[in-house]
């Protein structure tokens, strides 16, 4: 292998990817609209139940329920809590009568008003009277005969969720690493097709100085954008070496993904077809990110899943090297596989 | 321009179209992102909590809990099993129901009972869970509930569920796929494979050609624009004012991807130009699935004035005289784009006629 050749073929891809100017122009642009998008989304969880109360009279069961995830505000009067609801303020306004009192001891039932805005889903309604009857049992002294015990599994987030657009981060990244796949993909098929990698290998370049340089490329503009990406939205600030060394790995696999496309590929139709094909799978653990609960075991089989695993735990989570090391040594030994079997297949297609 | 000569490359186009990848793909791609996005908007997006149960001894409270419109509920046969599925998200609460469970709270014997919390569950879910799960045994040993409630709904608009808020993404990229894709991609194969310049030098003009590709891209775009909103059975009470909305857009699909292929000199690029662009065509339909973000900012992306009619249409039931508005300033991006593809034509030299 020979380093300055290798150099010069890596200077010669990305001084001719950059020379176009178009092309480096739409990357940074694709890069700034993926950002774009991460901070128009939302940046916090509204994870409570908002809940207006209008009550003539006093309740303390209602007044005084305030546990984790619900918010009960007293209200001075029903129009006020009319208003609150229409403007979103609350998820529901519940009106007491002001002979509730007289009722529970009569033993009758008073009929409880709960004013909804238009767009809550039917499932917080019900939940809403799920709650007030609950309320209701309590307030009449109506005694619970079982004991709950609670066990929490994972990091506790009560309080401290994690909104939809940090989530989707390692989603955003990934999805900027694994598009290099196309690019590599093609950048190899073109070579072949045009039969400029046989004009290569006639001078002093050997096949590995080629695939190495080529490996370096694309390599190179994966993790950049990747790391540029996670750099700006802040997805840096816990964890940045592993959240690195994870985009890196997570580079060379897709590189190493490539060398297999533009090995199965005869032009670009069919570069497109093959990479579909690995894009998508190797896109499935991100979106188990997104849904957790959504995917199972299985998912752990694709090798894009310790990648996404990784910068997730790491940004989200602050997770340490002693958390993530198994991730990062599986994703090694995936990207040594794929860049092996890329290479093997390139070689036999060039022979 | 010959409408004869169009005919002809248009009929070559429909003939080798069904060989070439990206008139497959754009073809079975719709369908397969539509049939995929209702399964997952369908369940994974559905914002109801989730309750795990693990039942050892066959009470009525599993029947009970799954009647519930206000939580999911799913059955698990161990407790490891159950651990598994809060751990992961699957659930947001998992209980363990004792072998005597419904005779122990029916006696009034104080019974406890586990519960397994996810950790990254809402707050709001837990809160839900518990009550929906105290209610349930309440129900169980023959309590009465003391009030009677009266849901009263302020205004008139309605919640839109994920599914109806994913729909236009996916009529988007119905569009898109084969409006934009095939006409730009098929004159820039033509480019680098050298016949766009055999095929000029015939009685064919790159004007004929232009069209017969545009034309191509604007049938397979209604075309699978319709199916997609037959498929989710989002075709509303107009379906003419639909189709005629549809075909607008897809002229527009076709005209970006003539303007992609008079412009651009390979595929990469043609692909680096979708990775970029395609989110900023793509905007309006992510921006309607989020109603957090401020709608107005839809308006700025042009395909705003293609997709919100079609939404207007199939899931508002609207008619024309809301939706002309948006459809008159379609038509006028449709003639702009018109005139910036002959510009662009006459300006590249490759083209020069």
């Amino acid at each position: 292998m020979n380093l300055r050749i290798i150099g010069a073929l890596v200077a010669k891809d990305l001084s001719l990817f950059f020379r176009n100017r178009f092309f480096a122009l739409i990357t940074v642009l694709g890069l700034v609209v993926y950002m774009v998008i991460y901070f128009i989304m939302p940046k916090a969880v509204n994870e409570n139940l908002e809940i207006g109360l209008y009550a003539p009279v006093v309740l303390p069961a209602f007044e005084q329920m305030q546990e984790e995830g619900l918010e009960i505000e007293v209200i001075e009067s029903e129009e006020l809590l009319k208003e609150g609801v229409t403007e979103g303020q609350y998820v529901a306004g519940v009106v007491l009568p002001a002979d509730i009192m007289e009722d529970f001891m009569s033993g009758q039932k008073p009929k409880i008003s709960v004013y909804f805005a238009p767009d809550v889903p039917e499932e917080i309604r019900d939940a809403v009277g799920v709650l007030i009857r609950e309320l209701a049992y309590q307030q009449t002294g109506q005694a619970l005969t079982i004991e709950i015990t609670e066990e929490i599994l994972g990091p506790d987030l009560a309080g401290m969720q994690i909104p939809p657009r940090d989530r989707m981060r390692p989603l955003f990244a990934v999805l900027l690493i694994m598009m290099e796949t196309f690019g590599m993909a093609n950048l190899i098929s073109e070579e072949v097709e045009r039969r400029t990698i046989n004009a290569l290998l006639v001078t002093p370049v050997s096949v590995k100085d080629l695939f190495f340089a080529k490996g370096i490329t694309g390599v190179s503009l994966a993790f950049v954008q990747a790391a540029l990406f996670m750099a700006i939205i802040g997805g840096m600030s816990r964890q940045p070496l592993i959240i690195l060394t994870a985009l890196l790995l997570g580079a060379v696999l897709v590189t190493g993904a490539g060398f297999i496309v533009a090995a199965l590929s005869k032009g670009f139709m069919s570069v497109l077809a093959w990479g579909m094909i690995i894009l998508i799978i190797l896109f499935i653990p991100a979106f188990g990110i997104m849904f957790p609960g959504a995917v199972t075991g299985w998912v752990k089989a694709i090798p894009s899943y310790y990648l996404v695993d990784t910068v997730h735990r790491a940004s989200n989570f602050g997770a340490g090297w002693g958390d993530v090391w198994y991730n990062l040594v599986v994703l090694l030994g995936a990207d040594l596989a794929l860049a092996w079997i890329g290479i093997m297949a390139l070689r036999r297609k060039l022979r | 321009m010959s409408l004869k000569h169009v005919g002809i490359l248009l009929g070559k186009e429909l003939w080798q179209g069904p060989k070439n990848f990206i008139f497959v793909w754009a073809l079975v791609m719709p369908i397969i992102i539509s049939l995929v996005v209702s399964l997952i908007f369908g369940t994974l997006f559905n914002e109801k909590p989730k309750l795990g149960v693990v039942d050892e001894g066959g009470s009525q409270l599993v029947a009970m809990a799954e009647q519930l419109p206000s939580v999911i509920t799913k059955e698990y046969g161990s407790v490891a099993e159950i651990k598994q599925a809060v751990e992961s998200g699957a659930v947001d609460v998992g209980m363990v129901l004792p072998a005597d469970f419904d005779s122990s709270v029916m006696q009034g014997e104080e019974t406890e009972l586990v519960t397994y919390i996810w950790g990254e569950s809402l707050a709001k879910n837990r809160t839900i869970l518990g009550v929906t799960i105290a209610n349930l045994v309440r129900e169980l040993t023959g309590q009465e509930a003391p009030v009677e409630i009266e849901a009263i709904t302020l205004g008139d608009e309605v919640s839109i569920p994920w599914n109806d808020r994913v729909l236009p993404l996916v009529v988007l990229m119905a569009v898109l796929l084969g409006g934009l894709t095939l006409p730009s991609a098929s004159v820039i194969d033509e480019k680098e494979k050298k016949t766009l310049e055999a095929l000029v030098i015939t009685p064919a003009s790159i004007g004929d050609v232009f069209i017969a590709k545009g034309l191509m891209g604007v049938i397979l775009s209604l075309f699978m624009g319709v199916v997609i909103l037959v498929l989710n059975q989002a075709f509303g009470t107009e379906p003419a004012l639909l189709i005629s909305v549809l075909a607008l857009g897809a002229i527009m699909a076709a005209e970006i991807g003539l303007l992609c292929g008079a412009l651009i000199k390979d595929i990469t690029t043609l692909f680096a130009v979708w990775k970029a662009g395609g989110i900023l065509l793509f905007g309006p339909a992510i921006i309607y699935m989020f109603p957090q973000i401020p709608q107005w900012i839809g308006k700025l992306f042009p395909t705003y004035y293609f997709l919100q009619p079609i939404i207007a249409i199939s899931q508002g039931g609207s008619g024309w005289s809301d939706i002309a508005t948006n459809v008159f300033i379609l038509v006028g991006l449709d003639l702009i784009l018109v005139g910036v593809v002959v510009f662009a034509l006459r300006r590249t030299r490759q083209f020069a006629v």
